[in-house]
């Protein structure tokens, strides 16, 4: 197939709505030959998941009244320029208090309150906030989206460590859960990974490599079916660009550290350094505080906020904090009052925060009142109007997320639409 | 809105987008968006010839893309709109083929003959009017709205009037595999054997597929099921979907401390002195302790080998009344020595035997309700393994698990589609039971929570094991049952054995089973139908799924025929044009036509191989396994699953992937293909026709050996047994053996010897003054990397 019948290939998988790959694996194959796998620079998309529902109300978005919350008073709420928060130094073992932690990154955050997940079931609500769309199993996350688009020539695109994955067939998903698994993979067609010592001459491995990619181009044909075409693309690709998975080894630190969070981010950022990776898809669990609320969430949103912020410094230090961009978020918020054993169930109203590259900071969008059900918003001017004020949903953040990232006209983009009416779009979200 | 169509105007349009004229000349108009008058009875004319039969467009389109989406939840026995004038059957839960459907179109003929005044009360309600308890279901200006216009039009249209018009699905109506090409029998065993027992075939089974076709396959597969390795097969494939390995804590928690206090952590005190020294017996205490933890966890899909192996039933996974022990999980249950009689050998970990359970004791004395003696076993229902991996809070209340019954036994997931509410938070505290009062949330929990409520007994928190709820079971619930059915009182002590023995004559069971199956051997769910009637290809995707649900109906047909023998539905898929497509031919494949791109989606085995296949492959292959997919860490890298955080398998290959495939590559050739070349010819492999000293250009007869020796690896290692030395990918192999000697010899200052790290284990470097060795070695790793290999 040349170049020309590949490219009505794609089109036609496209119109198709297929689950072909293709627009990731043949940019991969011509990149991979003309540009000689060169590292992706960024932007690089992090996604922080509070996996099982979080408590905004012990985050971002306080309350402190009619039994809410337990830990603290009206009057105690903090500010950090526009943003409120609960306090809760000296109200946990480990992490990183709020105080702390809108001290440090305040400047750069964008809140979002009264965000409506519409359900108020771990699946769906998932699924919904991950990709925007409530209704279907077979979109892809934005995390995913941003990596088929973006670095279809990585040999690990989309990494991610839990959640909601799922990928769209547009991209493979990388699961990498210890540090040292990257040093084995790093250099394949060497003995034990060492340089020096490789299985094959270098010109056996050439041979090797272009009797593939013929083989490649001899059997992409009209006799293939999908799937299989498929297949032998997505399996090619994987082969090639995994040569570039040695840029990675200089980045592998020699510690592990012991914390959940950080060994995600060690891995995440090491891929992000070394051209590898486009975007992560970061989890912790257990939020689901059904029982002992205050316990529970007060043991892990300090290591939420501990793992963003450990995140966020050891990007500075490999010069990559500039090129973030940053969303942390949950599939849902929890009640406000406690059931009979300290815990709250599942509320469909919470919050998200976003920061990184092209977004300005020190601010909020939307709200919940006093009762903790949301306030809509006003499209055009992002301001709190119940009258007039639309709900603000995942789709309404997925779609400006694509248009941040530069992909919502993507084809790929277009594949997966999120039905957002034009008059809807919360077009100066970042600004 | 109009309420009066204009019968009058001409010529004919058709405005429903889906839709297409079949003969221009003879359409009349369809109601658009506009929802129908009533009929005027003195108005009859005859408008043109019929093209459409009333039942294709309720069965196309009606029922489709509106009524089985839209309506059937509610408006069906035991459903929350059950006392209405409209009650629909469920087509998958039908005893004759064909009577849901039909009685669904005369309950929806019947609605869409009555009128609140002058308007069709069937889209009054639909569009939540008329105190439509199930709210709006559909916009007045969606595709389904506009079906269900069509819909009450065409019942009232007055005598001889008919529409022309139908749905696209019957307008190019084809054969769903024409154009599609069939894999070569050889091909198709090879795919089997590898794939249920981890072996190739074997010459007489080539021989008789050779001969006698696919009637050869059922008496292989007959005879393959007897094989261990099919059972290892088949334990492992229900465990990816049923995940019972994945359950919190060690293996030995699954027995509650309140009944097993004693015998459960039986291997701390069992006599290890025969070992040896002290390190010695902590090293046999380790061992002892990790076999009962595995033999612990082997315990459900160890019932499901054992009921697919005596050709038992399938229907006993959720009706079986005994558990499956070994010897040492037996020690576990404190049963081991009324049983000891009972194994061949007492002391192996993993030999399995059925038991029944007497009624739990507890440590304050007390036992288990149970009028016969016995524990209520209800096959994987009971197990508590399977209680462990899906546990319950007291917020949760056994939801989790009723979902989780849905799902493994009937094929539903009731959290697929969750509807989206307006303000779910408001509806949350608008009602003080919102789970049994906002319609919203009754769609689901009429049929979960009574199932849930089943599951009452065992809720000793937190392991939620037997043990029923302290406050006894809530009253803000809907009541224990199943589907409309009250759970009776005599049956309250055994309700898992009453939704078993229910769910065994549930038609959804046996699809749900064919379905299972379909997962094990192609790694993927079974097709749902597509959800938006709005995608364009709507119609293509339907097919798809028609088609392959055709396939598991009849399949299941089989299956309940022979009496649930789970062994029939492997004989069925194995041979169904499902599991034997291999491509499309030239002509027919149509590239330029999406409909039949998306059609064909889904078709086509194409399934990455999962560590653990991959390595019985390669086992099979070249006689040996690589071993480093077996590692779990490595193994989860190559996609695979833990049953508990990674739950899916990796259906495509990551980057990382990519690099194993080429470490195992490399390995694989360099631990195989001098060792091979080191056995006298009649005990190699890989080159049994062939030595080093041939080289390419030499001679013809030289060219022709090499060529042969290709054509042999293609077969073995490849599968292609339809080979021959003038196909195109052996003359691609032979020139990458030919092209890597032409570099080397070009090449200055190479070694005369292969690499120490790939010599002959135990000798010294193997001589390879031609540089053949390598060459070769480079064509097998080669061979090892394609496609060919690594997807099944």
């Amino acid at each position: 197939m040349n170049n020309k019948s590949r490219r009505d290939f794609l089109q036609l998988c496209g119109l198709a709505g297929l689950g072909v790959a293709a627009p990731v694996w043949f940019p991969s194959l011509s990149r991979a030959e003309s540009e000689g796998l060169s590292p992706y620079d960024g932007p690089f998309y992090v996604v922080f998941n509070a996996s099982g529902g979080w408590d905004t109300t012990y985050l971002m978005d306080p309350k402190g009244t009619s039994e809410i919350n337990r830990l603290y008073k009206d009057g105690d709420i903090l500010t950090h320029g526009n943003h409120k928060f609960a306090p809760t130094t000296g109200k946990f073992q480990a992490g990183m208090s709020n105080e702390d932690f809108y001290t440090e990154f305040g400047s750069e955050l964008l809140i979002l309150n009264g965000l409506d997940y519409s359900v108020n079931n771990h699946s769906p609500g998932q699924r919904y906030m991950a990709t925007g769309k409530l209704d279907s199993m077979a979109y892809p996350t934005f995390a995913a989206l941003v990596a088929a688009c973006k670095g279809p020539a990585c040999p690990l695109a989309f990494l991610t460590f839990g959640n909601y994955s799922n990928t769209g067939n547009l991209v493979a998903m990388s699961r990498i859960n210890f540090l040292p698994a990257l040093n084995k993979v790093a250099n394949a067609d060497s003995i034990d990974g060492s340089l020096k010592r490789p299985y094959q001459d270098d010109f056996v491995v050439d041979r090797i490599q272009r009797a593939l990619k013929e083989q490649l181009d001899t059997r992409v044909s009209d006799t293939l079916l999908p799937r299989v075409e498929r297949a032998q693309s997505m399996l090619y690709a994987a082969q090639i660009n995994s040569q570039s998975l040695q840029r990675i080894t200089p980045y592998i630190p020699s510690t592990i550290p012991k914390e959940r969070m950080s060994q995600q981010a060690e891995i995440a950022l090491a891929a992000f350094k070394a051209g590898v990776c486009v975007s992560a898809n970061l989890s912790i669990g257990q939020f689901d505080s059904h029982a002992n609320n205050d316990v529970d969430q007060m043991r892990l949103i300090p290591e939420l906020l501990a793992g963003i912020a450990y995140f966020i410094r050891r990007a500075e230090e490999l010069k990559l904090r500039d090129k973030l961009v940053i969303v942390v978020q949950s599939e849902m918020g929890r009640t406000p009052n406690y059931n009979k054993g300290n815990g709250k169930d599942h509320w469909s109203i919470g919050s998200a925060i976003v920061m990184g590259q092209g977004i300005r900071g020190n601010r909020v969008v939307g709200a919940t009142d006093e009762k903790q059900f949301a306030v809509p918003v006003v499209p055009t001017t992002l301001a709190c109007d119940k009258d007039s004020g639309i709900r603000m949903r995942p789709e309404h953040i997925h779609n400006e997320l694509r248009v941040l990232a530069g992909i919502a006209d993507h084809p790929m983009s277009k594949k997966f639409p999120l039905g957002v009416a034009e008059k809807d779009r919360l077009k100066t979200l970042w600004a | 809105m109009s309420r009066r169509p204009n019968r009058s105007r001409s010529p004919a349009y058709v405005v429903l987008p889906f839709l297409v004229a079949v003969s221009s000349g003879f359409c009349v108009e369809g109601p658009g968006t506009a929802a129908p008058a009533k009929p005027d009875s003195t108005e009859a004319s005859y408008r043109g010839p019929a093209c459409i039969a009333q039942s294709d467009y309720f069965s196309d389109e009606v029922w489709t893309k509106v009524a089985a989406q839209a309506c059937l939840k509610c408006h069906k026995t035991g459903g929350d709109a059950e006392d209405t004038k409209l009650v629909l059957e469920d087509p998958t839960r039908e005893k004759t083929p064909g009577e849901a459907l039909r009685n669904n179109r005369q309950a929806f003929e019947r609605v869409a003959k009555l009128w609140e005044k002058d308007e069709s009360r069937l889209l009054l309600k639909a569009a939540g009017g008329l105190d439509h308890e199930g709210k709006a279901v559909l916009k007045a200006d969606s595709t389904g709205y506009r079906i269900l216009a069509q819909w009450v039009h065409l019942v009232n249209a007055p005598a001889g009037e008919k529409l022309a018009m139908k749905a696209a699905s019957a307008k190019d109506a084809h054969a769903f595999f024409d154009g599609i090409i069939m894999l070569d029998n050889r091909k198709l065993l090879r795919r089997a054997t590898l794939s249920l027992a981890g072996r190739l075939p074997s010459e007489q089974e080539l021989a008789a597929v050779e001969k006698d076709g696919l009637k050869a396959m059922r008496p292989i597969l007959d005879s393959l099921m007897k094989e261990d390795a099919f059972y290892e097969r088949l334990g492992e494939g229900f465990n990816d979907i049923l995940l019972t390995r994945g359950y919190d804590g060690v293996p030995e928690t699954a027995l509650s401390y309140d009944s097993f206090e004693k015998t459960r952590g039986w291997t701390q005190r069992y006599d290890v002195s025969a070992a040896g020294d002290e390190a010695a017996q902590r090293k046999a205490r380790y061992k002892l302790t990790d076999d009962y933890r595995e033999a612990m966890l082997r315990e459900p899909t160890e019932l499901v080998k054992y009921i697919v192996r005596n050709d038992r039933p399938f229907t006993e996974i959720v009706t079986a009344d005994y558990i499956m022990v070994s010897p040492y999980t037996a020690r576990g249950y404190g049963v081991f020595e009324e049983l000891r009689d009972k194994f061949h050998d007492p002391e192996n970990p993993f030999e399995y035997v059925p038991v029944r359970l007497t009624a739990l004791k507890f440590r304050n004395g007390k036992v288990q309700e149970s009028p016969t003696g016995f524990y209520p076993h209800a096959g994987l229902l009971t197990t508590f393994q399977y209680l462990r991996r899906y546990p319950t809070t007291e917020t949760n209340r056994n939801r989790l698990r009723a979902r989780m019954y849905y799902q493994h036994f009937l094929g539903i997931d009731v959290l697929e589609l969750a509807p989206r509410v307006s303000d779910a938070a408001a509806i949350t505290a608008k009602f003080k039971v919102p789970t049994m009062e906002a319609s919203e949330c009754v769609i689901c929990h009429k049929t979960v929570d009574p199932v849930a409520g089943l599951f009452q007994d065992y809720y000793q928190l937190p392991d939620a094991l037997y043990g029923p709820r302290k406050e006894g079971w809530f009253k803000d619930m809907f009541s224990p049952g199943f589907e409309g059915d009250d759970l009776p009182s005599q049956d309250r002590w055994r309700a898992l054995q009453w939704l078993g023995e229910k769910t065994a004559k549930d038609p959804r069971f046996a699809t749900t089973m064919v379905g299972h199956v379909y997962d094990v051997l192609t790694g993927r769910k079974v097709l749902g139908p597509p959800a938006s009637i709005d995608d364009p290809l709507y119609d293509a995707k339907r097919r798809a799924y028609q088609a392959q649900r055709s396939e598991i109906e009849r399949i299941a047909a089989i299956f309940v025929k022979g009496g649930f023998n789970l062994k029939d539905a492997f004989k069925e898929w194995v041979a169904s044009p499902f599991y034997r497509v291999e491509g499309r031919k030239p002509a027919a494949g149509a590239p330029a036509n999406p409909e039949r791109q998306a059609e064909l989606a889904d078709l086509g085995l194409a399934r990455l191989l999962s560590p653990e296949q991959l390595e019985r492959k390669i086992a099979a292959v070249f006689g040996k396994p690589w071993g480093r997919l077996k590692e779990q860490q490595i193994g989860l890298l190559y996609g695979g699953i833990d049953s508990k955080e990674v739950t899916e398998r990796a259906a495509d290959p990551s980057g990382a992937m990519g690099a194993l495939q080429r470490i195992m590559s490399n390995e694989v050739a360099c631990e195989n293909v001098a060792a091979d070349f080191a056995l006298p010819p009649d005990q190699r492999r890989l080159f049994p026709q062939i030595e080093l000293d041939v080289m390419p250009g030499a001679s013809a007869e030289g060219d022709q050996c090499i060529r042969a020796a290709i054509v042999h690896l293609h077969q073995l290692v490849l599968g292609q047994y339809d080979a021959t030395e003038k196909d195109p990918e052996v003359e691609r192999t032979f020139r990458l053996f030919a092209g890597i000697l032409e570099d080397a010899h070009a090449r200055k200052g190479l070694e005369p010897t292969e690499k120490y790290d790939c010599r002959v284990p135990g000798e010294p470097r193997s001589a390879d003054p031609n540089y053949t060795l390598r060459a070769w070695r480079g064509v097998v790793t080669y061979l090892l990397r394609q496609e060919s290999f690594l997807y099944e």
